[in-house]
Parts: C-alpha cells; structure tokens; sequence
C-alpha cells in the first residue's frame, strides 16, 4: 500500500487534469430561455458595513427583477482575492459581473477576461480601467459632492461668515478635486462667506480634533466646520462639543451617518453627507439586468432604474445623482 | 513490535484518508456544482494554488528537518515588491530582475539559515522574527500605498497563458515538484533530513553535515518563495507589499495534512501534494454549490480545519483501537502471548 500511495497520488492529479480536457465550460448569456440571469456583485471587503448596505439594495432589486445574486468578496486585504473570485465567476457562467474595484488596474486583467468571454461588466463605487468594463455606476461626481457641501454649509450659516475645511491631506487627489469645486461654489453663489483655513487630519479622528480645536482657538468668529474625509466629522464635532460652541460653530461633513448620529442627535453636527448607499446596489443590479437583457447599450444618455427614475448617463458614467443630505430628522433611517 | 512501522503506518493513513476526501471531493463537487469539472475550472484550481504549493513543496523538507519557516509568506511580498520596482522603476527586463529576485529569495533564506544554524537560534523565532522584517521592509519599500503594475505583456502571459493544454504555472510547479520529490525520496539528502528530524544530534554522530544540510532548505525555501512571488505578480499583474499575507501558514497546514510530522522525521512529498490539492478543490469546490456560495471560504477554513484534525487523529486512534483489540486478546488467551 505505501509503496502504491505515490502512483495513487500521481494517476488523481492526471484524472484531473485529464476530466479537465474533456469537457469545458458552457458560454454564458446562451443559457436557455426561462433561466434566472445570474449576476455576480463584488465588494471591496465582505464585512464592510457599507458593503452590507449596498448588498441589501441589491438583494431588494433581485427579488424585483427576478434575477440570481451572487455577492462574494474578500474578507482581507490579500490583493490576489479579488481576482481570484472574478476569475472563479467566469468559469461559474455567470452573465454580469459588478465589481468595486480595490486596486484599478490589478483586477482589469480579471474583468477583460470576463468581457472576452461574452460576461458583461460593469463597475460601480469604485472604477477600473475604463475599456475593462462597459459602464461605471457613478454614486456621486466630484461636482455634485464640492457643491452640495457648500450649499449645505452656506444654509447652515445664513449664507455669510467665516468656515473653514479639514481635509485628509492637502494632496489627496479626491479631496482637491471636491475642495476645488467647493471653492467654485463659494465664488459663484455666496460673495459674503469667506473660507479661511484648511487644515488636514491625515485621515485620522484624533488629528481632526486637535486641529479643530485650535481653529476654534484662532478664529473666533468661525461659524462652521466642514470636515471632508469620514474620520474627521466625528473628530470636529467632538472638538465643537468639548469647547462648549456646540450649536454655534456648525459641524457638516463627508461621513457615514452610523458613525456621526450621536453627534447628529444632540445637534453638534447639523448635517453628514453621503449618497444613499442602498441606492447605488439597488441601481447597480437594475444596470446589470438592463446590460445582460440589451436594454442598456453603450452611448446610451440615459437610464430608468425602477423608483430611483429616469438618471443621467455622463459618458459611460450613470449617475446616482445628488449626494443625500442626513439630518437629525431623517438620519435614523438609515443604518449604514 | 517494531517502533519504526507505527509511525509509517500512520504517515501512509493520512495520506490514504486524503486521498478518499479528494476522490469524495471530485465527486461532490462535480454532481452539486456548477460548472465544476470543466477545463477553465481546472485551470482556474491550478492557477490559484500554484503560489501556495510551492511553498508547501520547500516547507516539507524544513519540516522534515524539524524546522520551520514562518517567514516564506513575507519573503514573497517582500520579493514581489523588489521585483516590481525592478521592472517598473529601474526598467530591467522581466528576466534580469527575476533572476536577481531569486537570487534575493536564497539570500533571504540564507540570513534565516545562518540566525538558525551559526547563532544557533530556534527556526521558530528566527523565521517569526524575518516574517516581521520582510513584511517591513516590503511596506517600506512601498511607503504602504505605491504598487507596481506595469509589466510588458510578454510577462504577464506567465500568469495566464496555457502551454500544451496546461496553464504555464502547472508545468513550472511540475518541476518543482519532481525535484523536491526526487531530493527528499531518491538522495542522501532526502535521508540526512529526516535524521535531522528525528535526532539532531543522533545526525552529528553519525557524521552528517547538520547545519548545511538544513541551510540547503532554508535557501530552498527562499529561492522558491521568490519564484512563487514572481508567478503571483504576473497573474494578479500587480505587485503589492501585501503579496503572499498568510500563505506560510496554508502552506504549513498542506504539509501537516498531507501526513509530515511537525517535530519532524516522517512525511512525504507526495503526501504534501495530496494536502494542497485537497485544500484547494475544496475551496474551489465549495464556491460552486449555490446554496453555500457566499459563505463558501469561511466554510472551507472550517472543514480544512476539521480535515486536519481528524486526518492526523485517525492514525492514533487506529492504532489506539488495533492495540486494545490486541490486549483484548492477550488478555482472552494468556497462553498464547505475543501472536496479535
């Protein structure tokens, strides 16, 4: 028997690779009439809680459409996962893959493989390399966050006074493209609002606090904080509330309302903004149907998702549209 | 009874217990899942494997001394790194940095050799220590963020292309494979490891060089962590410093399953190929059946977990069970003594 084991060893490993020649896999998107559409939505992590939310969109426009969900994703940070998972999915004959894409250009390789196949791709939260996918569901541009910001804080202010930002780090791509059209905004509409410092917090609550905090210190007429990465809300409205200013320097921010709602409901933070982030798997999945079914073809201008409506298609952007605005009064809706 | 045969006789149940979980395996799989048996699915097992079975394949026979090397994994996000910025930022061809990759990986596994071998150092502390320092250096190497992603095609098909029907991986593992067979089975120092293994210091009177004997696997593991760093890359086509997080221990756990004693002495090549390919039908596998799918790798820690345990269990307690039926009957005929 011992002596036998290898042979054993050698002849299931020539079985596999022999059954393998055999038979392949079926193309996808020829399956027969009547079967469900099968389509595959991956996240950036599995656990993440915003994740978990667009997940229960997804789920919701499933059921709706009468279509299969496959949600699989990492559970750590091993860059090979991702691709591991799309690649599994094509050899599965799925017939659209979503993806949020961790690292833009590893997983294309993945996502073109897929595309070659007959598997439609499209990518939503975060984008790959633009020919490895057909569309990207925008949840929200640069514009429509700068904007909404400043329209916000402006209304909090009575649209006059002195505000101020604090940001990641002064060279954060994202973050200067959102101060950018912040500062548009400013130019354009509210002559009598003046913003006089920006200061990063290096993506981190502590950092944000103390930063604020000495704001406070040298400004004392500052009406309002806007802090534009999710750590630093919690931190500024925390620095607002230990000074006592709590109600007369307004917080608002860029941040998960979860995070933010102790601060919402005892009103030291007037306003988080965010998009609904349910919305965006609910609208993922009714463009993935759409792709699969040919009713959403490359150059469309526009896309009727359901309840969301008729939405706007920039290039080979659908957009979700304008971010959402959590107040004390909405905020306990949502759980994300 | 002989005290040499117990102990074979438990290696080869595991690697018998393996062997029906996977033929158990291809047969589930292939009735409940969904396009399990097809080409590009077996490819696609082979490919994502590839990284993992070489490290199991050069963590055998430091098993085998009664070593370990926890440091495998980091090395290769370590060397996946330095051979992007090679590429990427130096611009040499693919070919030159790999070959100072690798050479990079056997001086890796030469700093552990000599912390373990001069120094003196236990392998478990040595290699926990490295498996820190590699990382380290890897992130700082990438200030935590940058990544390297632009490879010439020509590289990239290393990753994905098929060569006679098999992806490129395979043949390359296939290699590999038969040299750690051959060097463990077929040569003396196949035979000097597992004297190491079962007595360090029974191998030094006899007149073996220990130290250099064990500096040969460590190298070994690190000339080939470097190889398996260079396949990742080309197949996730990005190299980042946190390549290869946690494969030592996957790797660990392919050679233990596949019947290698962790104190060392007993185990086999073939066993260990038997534990990854078990390992990695299984979480394949799992991910095709589509009431599990979207739990299917938190599933498959479980059962490889339950897997371990109950494939080395199973030899003790046959032997458990063959003794007392044994003594059983000693003690039914006290005449007849020593015939069970």
């Amino acid at each position: 028997m011992k002596r036998l084991l290898p042979f054993l060893a050698c002849a299931s490993f020539a079985f596999l690779i022999g059954c393998g020649q055999s038979s392949s896999t079926p193309p996808p998107g020829t399956a027969p009439a009547g079967k469900k559409l099968s389509i595959a939505l991956l996240p950036k992590s599995k656990g993440n809680q915003y994740f978990v939310t667009v997940r229960k969109g997804a789920d919701k426009a499933a059921a709706e459409l009468g279509v299969e969900l496959l949600f699989d994703g990492p559970t750590n940070t091993d860059p090979a996962k991702q691709n591991e998972i799309v690649e599994n999915w094509i050899t599965l004959g799925v017939d659209v893959i979503a993806a949020a894409c961790e690292n833009r250009e590893g997983i294309a390789t993945a996502l073109k493989k897929a595309q070659a196949k007959g598997i439609k791709v499209l990518t939503y939260d975060s984008d790959t390399m633009p020919d490895a996918r057909s569309f990207f569901v925008n949840q929200a541009t640069a514009q429509g966050i700068g904007y909404t910001l400043m329209d916000t804080a402006a209304k909090l202010c009575g649209e006059e006074g002195e505000f101020a930002i604090i940001t990641a780090t002064l060279t954060a791509a994202n973050m200067n493209e959102w101060r950018k059209n912040i500062e548009a905004r400013l130019k354009e509409k509210y002559p009598k609002m003046k913003l006089v410092d920006t200061k990063p917090c290096d993506d981190q609550k502590d950092k944000a606090q103390q930063e604020t905090a000495n704001l406070l210190g040298a400004y004392p007429d500052l009406k309002c904080v806007m802090a534009i990465c999710s750590p630093a809300v919690p931190g500024a409205a925390e620095a607002v509330k230990q000074a006592g200013k709590a109600g007369k320097v307004k917080v608002l921010g860029l941040g998960l309302p979860n995070e933010n709602k102790a601060y919402v409901k005892s009103d030291v933070t007037q306003a988080v903004i965010l998009w609904k982030v349910e919305d965006l798997g609910y609208l993922t999945l009714h463009a993935a149907t759409a792709l699969a079914k040919g009713d959403l073809k490359p150059g469309a201008t526009s896309f009727k998702a359901g309840p969301l409506g008729e939405l706007k298609i920039e290039g080979t952007d659908i957009l979700l549209g304008q971010p959402f605005v959590f107040t004390k009064d909405n905020i306990d809706q949502f759980d994300f | 009874m002989n005290t040499g045969k117990p102990s074979a006789f438990v290696r080869a149940r595991s690697e018998l217990v393996l062997m029906i979980f996977l033929v158990a395996e291809l047969i589930i799989f292939s009735a409940f899942g969904r396009n399990f048996l097809t080409a590009d699915n077996l490819s696609n097992i082979v490919r994502h494997s590839t990284e993992i079975g070489l490290l199991a394949l050069v963590m055998m026979p430091v098993i085998l001394t009664g070593g370990i090397d926890l440091s495998v994994g980091s090395l290769l996000g370590l060397c996946a790194v330095l051979f992007g910025t090679m590429v990427q930022d130096a611009g040499l061809p693919p070919l030159v940095a790999g070959g100072i990759t690798l050479l990079i990986g056997g001086l890796a596994g030469g700093f552990n050799a000599l912390l373990i071998t001069r120094v003196r150092l236990p392998a478990l502390i040595v290699t926990l220590g490295t498996f820190s320092l590699f990382r380290g250096l890897a992130e700082a190497i990438t200030k935590g963020t940058a990544t390297y992603s632009k490879f010439p095609e020509s590289f990239l098909a290393l990753g994905s292309a098929t060569f006679m029907g098999l992806p490129v991986q395979a043949w390359i593992f296939i290699v590999i494979a038969m040299v750690v067979w051959l060097l463990v089975h077929r040569t003396t120092f196949g035979r000097s490891w597992r004297a190491i293994g079962f007595s360090p210091e029974g191998a030094r009177y006899a007149g073996l060089p220990v130290e250099r004997r064990i500096a040969f696997a460590h190298v070994m593991a690190g000339i080939v962590a470097a190889l398996a760093a260079i396949i990742l890359t080309a197949r996730v086509t990005q190299a980042r410093a946190e390549a290869g997080t946690g494969y030592e221990l996957l790797a660990i756990t392919a050679v233990v399953l596949g019947g290698t004693s962790i104190f060392g002495g007993t185990g086999s090549v073939h066993g260990t190929l038997l534990g990854v390919a078990s390992i990695a039908v299984l979480t394949n596998g799992l991910s095709r059946i589509p009431s599990i799918m979207g739990v299917s790798r938190e599933l498959s820690g479980v059962l490889t977990g339950a897997l371990l345990i109950f494939a080395l269990s199973s030899g003790v307690l046959m032997k458990f069970l063959s003794e007392r039926r044994a003594r059983r009957q000693t003690s039914r005929n006290p005449s007849t003594t020593s015939n069970a």
